[in-house]
């Protein structure tokens, strides 16, 4: 039997229904299923209407599912809303008991309420709900009050007994209910580990040597900052939150000149403050990290929801030209990977780096299997007094072939080291000469030519199908998702994936799309940037385009159809 | 023995002939040389404008930055190295203006950095326009009716934010001037000296004369630790200019407050790749 299950619980903000989903991805992952969970929530503290989607499989799942097979009401509108989203077997579990019995078949009233209150309080309302979800799937209890152990050790005994308790009147409640998508749970071994992308930035981040962080808070990148925060006390990091963005990038700016790694995160609209400082950055060649955790906008947008329509700007953000760096991890241990990468790159060529993340990609819990290993020393790419032939003629910006400058650090010794925002001769004075600053244009995108280098080629799958289905970033799972339903469809289909997104690797992607019949892009944005993108680094034109614009994360199904139907 | 020729820089000065920027420049050399701080131990971060064009002039480490900006990124270089004397060179345009935000958060933060902010109440980089220092009236090119917004007063602001080090400096004053740096240097904590200076190309109001006729300096009777009485001179009309130390309180600087900040620079860790798998093992659910 193969397992893909989607559980949907739904309420108002405040009421825990992320706790909920947690409790049940932890007991599936501790009894070796993969899982993956999605948060939907609206931009406000308490009430409305939120949901997480829980997705379990005995094989990979890769993304949100449209049907869910128990959807869980911790409130009356999570029926209204996601009635047509129940599958055939599916049961919909209400607190309300006069819609539960009167107006769908498919569904049974619980008061999941009043079953916490009666093991101690109505806090514990989401553990009865996780209950009544793990004993439907068939989970041993005794699994369960092990992972209820485990979340909750950081509450007194007589807590933890109390949840253990509300548990068990969950699994009480549905004791007669013969639930047909329910398995026989086989303990084993779990897989890999289950994070979500804000905090594989963050520990992407510590491994790179990240010491400074400054930010404004801003959703969706405000839990990749509070990770840093929550996992940085025992590590030499220092997290200032600034008056706002513009301060948080400077800031940053000032403590990579001084010496240490530094990073900021923040979301569109955030980066469109930074963007002063992107460019500082670039003039004065101060490695700097900016997360673009994206959002729909313009202005303020879709706080809360999803998007990936920021690339084109960070690709061209700021005043003038200079070469950066751009990346889009698909998930997390590649933004794991990617931000440490970031982190040393910038060292190492003196450019700002951009990674784009989204709001499913940052606030959803995914199964890394991957292990995350963790350089044992890092590359400080700087060099002081004793590394100089004559410390005194130190000049910040020598004119060098590969356009990388040795890189002295104020205050280290006696090289004096000036930067400058103006355009700036070697030393790093102030220069209008025309000469001059010719030969810094050049320095500056001289270091296009080994950056390059550093890009890596999109990841391909059926490479050589004859149509290729074009993604980036958090599409990856989707996508992979997609291509395996077209391809047991009938459809010769691939899939290309992008995380290097610039400086753009034109070789690699006229190799894998010229080869192809034809490439659909699909994407979080209204034009199709990469297909865009594509079409003026390599003249390669897209056939169509699966896009969506309305902030909620693209299902693997969505793309199926909307490629069959331009296939057919 | 630090002497202040040793901050002489051959590169070729930009300012007016005149400039009460020169005064200003020359008596940092002093404070720095009085205090025996050499080139390499000293960092001046600075904004944009004449003021900011300062650390060209004079031997250090500098990073001149972008329009406004400089407080914030004094703030990342001081806690990436603390060790470091920062200095920021600044001007009323960009401290009071562009950057008037990061000023009033830099001085809530305490950061340990002194502030120069050459103020002559006129924009000279751009050829003229009001300063938020103008005075309410002051007719320039751009503003032909008179500035219509109110001068902003620094001083003032900076001492209801309780900044632990308020003074005032004249660029034609450089004794004095010299003092007032060294003071706000030795200041453990955010000190701003705010520096009178003439523009002799744009401001034809405030000039050299008419500083001379309003300036005193402070009565040596003023208790520098009475907020109130600093507050009452501060907001004297302008018809009586005191310079000196209005206020000075010291307490922990944002530094100061970082506990892993105590025993060294944040600069001066090393890696621990096993302090990040401890991380990995206690956060990040596993099998």
């Amino acid at each position: 039997m193969t397992i893909d299950i989607s559980i949907l619980v739904g309420g108002e903000a405040g009421q825990g229904i992320q706790t909920v989903g947690l409790l049940m991805a932890r007991t599936c992952h501790q009894a070796g299923l993969y899982v993956t969970m999605i948060n939907d929530f609206e931009s406000r503290i308490r009430g409305g209407h939120s949901f997480i989607q829980l997705r379990i499989g005995d094989r990979p799942v890769l993304g949100p599912a449209e049907k869910n097979h128990l959807i869980v009401g911790l409130d009356d509108r999570t029926a209204e809303v996601h009635a047509s989203e129940l599958a055939e077997d599916g049961l919909l579990l209400e607190p309300n008991e006069k819609a539960a019995t009167v107006q769908r078949q498919s569904s049974r009233y619980i008061d999941f309420e009043k079953l916490a209150k009666k093991s101690g309080h109505k806090i514990m309302t989401n553990t009865v709900a996780a209950g009544v979800c793990m004993a439907l799937l068939g989970a041993p209890f005794d699994h369960f009050k092990k992972v209820l152990k485990t979340t909750f050790d950081n509450l007194d005994e007589k807590h933890v007994e109390q949840n253990i308790k509300a548990a068990q009147y969950g699994y009480e409640a549905v004791a007669d209910v013969a639930f047909k998508p329910a398995w026989q749970w086989q303990l084993e071994t779990p897989k890999g580990r289950l994070i979500d992308g804000a905090q594989a930035v963050a520990f992407g981040a510590l491994a790179g040597d990240c010491r400074f962080s400054a930010f404004y808070p801003m959703s969706p990148a405000t839990n990749i900052i509070q990770s840093l925060i929550d996992w940085g006390s025992d590590l030499p990091l220092v997290v200032e939150q600034a008056e706002d963005e513009i301060a948080a990038v400077n800031m940053v700016i000032g403590a990579s000149f001084a010496g240490v790694r530094a990073m900021t995160a923040t979301s569109g609209g955030g980066f469109a403050l930074m963007t002063e400082g992107l460019g500082l950055a670039a003039m004065t060649e101060t490695p700097i990290v900016i997360v673009d955790a994206q959002r729909p906008g313009p202005a303020t947008g879709l706080p809360t929801r999803t998007a990936q329509a920021d690339l084109q700007f960070v690709i061209h953000a700021a005043q003038d030209e200079f070469p950066r760096f751009v990346f889009a991890p698909g998930r997390p241990y590649e933004a794991y990977q990617v931000t440490a990468r970031a982190l040393d790159l910038s060292q190492r060529f003196q450019v700002p780096s951009i990674i784009l993340l989204d709001q499913y990609l940052a606030d959803s819990i995914f199964l890394a299997e991957e292990s995350f290993k963790i350089p044992e020393s890092i590359t400080l790419h700087t060099i002081d007094d004793a590394g100089m032939d004559n410390a005194e003629n130190y000049r910040r910006y020598t004119l060098t072939k590969t356009g990388v400058s040795p890189r002295a650090l104020p205050c280290q010794g006696r090289a004096l080291v000036k930067a400058c925002s103006d355009e700036h001769d070697e030393e790093g004075h102030i220069t209008e000469d025309a000469g001059m600053r010719d030969a810094m244009v050049k320095k500056r995108h001289a270091k296009l030519e080994a950056m390059r280098r550093e890009i890596r080629p999109p990841a391909t799958m059926h490479a050589d199908a004859d149509a290729l289905l074009v993604c980036w970033g958090s599409l990856q799972g989707a996508m992979q998702e997609a291509v395996a339903l077209l391809r047991a469809a009938g459809h010769d289909c691939g899939g290309v994936h992008f995380v290097d997104l610039w400086p753009f690797p034109d070789t690699a992607t006229s190799d894998i799309l010229g080869k192809a019949k034809q490439f659909f892009m699909v994407e979080q944005n209204h034009t199709a940037q990469l297909g865009q993108i594509i079409r003026q680094q390599t003249g390669l034109k897209y056939t169509d385009a699966v896009l969506k614009t309305n902030g909620r994360p693209m299902r693997a199904d969505e793309i199926f159809t909307s490629v069959q139907t331009i296939l057919n | 023995m630090v002497s202040a020729d040793d901050f002489n820089s051959d590169y070729p000065n930009h300012w007016c002939p005149g400039c009460g920027n020169f005064g200003i420049l020359e008596a940092v050399k002093s404070a720095l040389a009085a205090l025996n701080l050499s080139p390499g131990q000293i960092l001046i971060v600075s904004g944009i404008g004449q003021a900011a064009k300062a650390p060209h002039f004079l031997e250090c480490n500098c990073i001149h930055s972008l329009h406004g900006r400089a407080l914030p990124v004094a703030t990342g270089a001081k806690i990436a190295n603390h060790k470091m004397t920062v200095i920021v060179n600044t001007g009323d345009g960009d401290c009071y203006a562009e950057g008037g935000n990061h000023f009033i958060h830099a001085i809530r933060r305490n950061i340990d950095v002194t502030v120069l902010a050459h103020n002559n109440g006129v924009y000279g980089l751009t050829k003229g326009q009001a300063s938020p220092t103008s005075a309410e009236g002051m007719r320039t090119k751009s503003q032909p009716g008179g500035v219509i917004a109110a001068a902003f007063n620094p001083l003032a602001v900076a001492l209801a934010l309780d900044a632990g080090f308020v003074a005032r400096g004249f660029s034609g004053h450089g004794d004095q001037l010299c003092d007032l740096i060294q003071a706000g240097i030795n200041h453990r904590g955010f000190a701003l000296i705010d520096i009178l200076q003439p523009c002799v190309s744009f401001n034809r109001v405030n000039t050299h004369k008419w500083y001379q006729e309003r300036i005193e300096k402070i009565d040596k009777t003023h208790d520098t630790s009475d907020r109130t009485a600093a507050l009452n001179i501060v907001l004297q009309s302008e018809d009586r200019i005191h310079t000196g130390i209005f206020y000075r309180r010291e307490r922990q600087s944002f530094t100061d407050r970082i506990d892993k900040l105590k025993d060294r620079a944040l600069i001066d860790y090393s890696y621990h790749s096993e302090l990040l798998r401890e991380i990995l093992r206690k956060h990040v659910a596993t099998g």
